[in-house]
């Protein structure tokens, strides 16, 4: 498999379509596989758009992908992300018909295979009107917004430098949907005494709301 | 007198040590030790005493030695026949210098085995909303926007910014009061 990575500039929302859709076809040899993996990255895309979910989660799509034996670059996948989150969100702001949305995806490239232009244009008359509506009541944020926390409590051992550390340490994977809609994942860890204080700051941070 | 020099340039050379080994101080060489705290030994005899301090130091921190296993490994130590073992004042010179640098010594291990990001601040203010461009009320109320600095070991700080509503705040708490569950838990037992 060859990934090719393409390159989104914002504001002209110019890209390398052919190399998009070269990778979109590099998705998988069998076309009907092809069009329901990109047909799925666009309902993931569509029902976030719709309102229905709070963010893109690539790391949930290419996790998907993988079960079913696609390894998909994850550098690339951002990429087809980013390109479709703008051509849907553009369409559903001027509130374009399926037809019309083809017609400007091929304006931008001739690359496009008929298999993937139908795709499109068949989600986009299902979900555009909708996608078009949510765009009027959907706050857009203006940074990010804390999705879902996990947490671990370890305890370090034994290392080579130290063999007895005995140091219990908490480690947190922050999901966080950023303002394009994307969702990222950070994580970081934390003595015990460093984890005491972060929860003693957000009880600062409750209290102060409750009065404000 | 002599001994007084001695165990103040024998106290030196083990600060030297912990400042390059485990306090990520680079000025520190070993060259720089013997100039200014043995100008007059024979360069193999320094490198000798350097080598064999830094192996006792060594052999202490990754035990993180206790008091008792300290002075029963100093003992055992000082009984050593023939260049292998170490002089009484050098092991009073060992025993001063763990009792007062054994914590710092341990946080510095401990932060040379976390290789995830850290937490290194945290800030944050509460703002409230009062109109958006939008004109809907439905996001009015109180808005709280944090910055927190995460870094690696010796790489720079990486910011993330976050907004929470008050029921963000209130889902975060409770998963921090069940960590703190869980750690009054598990630390009590150890």
């Amino acid at each position: 498999h060859c990934f090719l990575s393409c390159k989104v500039a914002e504001g002209t929302r110019k890209l390398d379509v052919a190399k998009l859709s070269t990778l979109l076809r590099q998705l998988k040899a069998d076309r009907q596989r092809r069009c329901q993996q990109q047909s799925h990255v666009c309902q993931h895309i569509l029902t976030y758009l719709q309102g229905q979910t709070r963010g893109v989660d690539s790391a949930e799509i290419s996790d998907r992908f993988q079960s079913a034996g696609v390894r998909l670059d994850h550098d690339a996948l951002q990429d087809i992300i980013r390109f479709l989150l703008l051509t849907f969100r553009s369409g559903g702001k001027s509130n374009i018909s399926g037809d019309e949305l083809v017609s400007k995806l091929e304006e931008g490239s001739n690359k496009w295979s008929k298999a993937s232009l139908q795709v499109l244009h068949k989600l986009w008359s299902e979900h555009g009107a909708l996608v078009h509506t949510q765009q009027d009541v959907q706050a857009m944020l203006s940074i990010g917004q804390l999705v879902d926390m996990q947490w671990k409590l370890g305890m370090a051992v034994s290392s080579d430098s130290c063999r007895s550390l005995n140091s219990p340490y908490v480690t947190l994977l922050l999901k966080i949907v950023e303002p394009s809609g994307q969702i990222c994942q950070r994580s970081f860890e934390m003595t015990v005494p460093q984890f005491q204080n972060f929860h003693k700051q957000f009880k600062e941070i409750a209290a102060v709301m409750e009065t404000v | 007198m002599a001994d007084v020099d001695a165990a103040k340039s024998l106290s030196g050379l083990l600060n030297g040590i912990a400042q390059k080994v485990y306090y990520n101080n680079s000025d520190i060489t070993e060259e720089l030790l013997k100039t200014e705290l043995y100008p007059e030994l024979p360069q193999e005899e320094f490198r000798a005493l350097h080598e064999k301090m830094k192996g006792l130091l060594k052999s202490i921190a990754t035990a993180d030695m206790d008091h008792a296993q300290l002075e029963a490994f100093l003992t055992a130590q000082t009984k050593k026949q023939g260049g292998g073992g170490v002089s009484a004042e050098q092991a009073a010179a060992l025993s001063r210098f763990w009792k007062s640098q054994r914590i710092r010594v341990r946080e510095s291990l401990l932060a040379q085995s976390r290789w995830e990001p850290s937490l290194r601040g945290l800030s944050w203010r509460v703002d409230l909303q009062t109109a958006t461009s939008r004109g809907d009320a439905a996001h009015s109320g109180p808005v709280a926007l944090m910055e927190l600095e995460l870094g690696k070991v010796g790489q720079d700080s990486e910011f993330v910014c976050l907004e929470f509503d008050e029921a963000n705040i209130n889902q975060v708490l409770k998963k921090m009061a069940e960590i703190q569950e869980s750690i009054d838990r598990i630390v009590h037992r150890t």
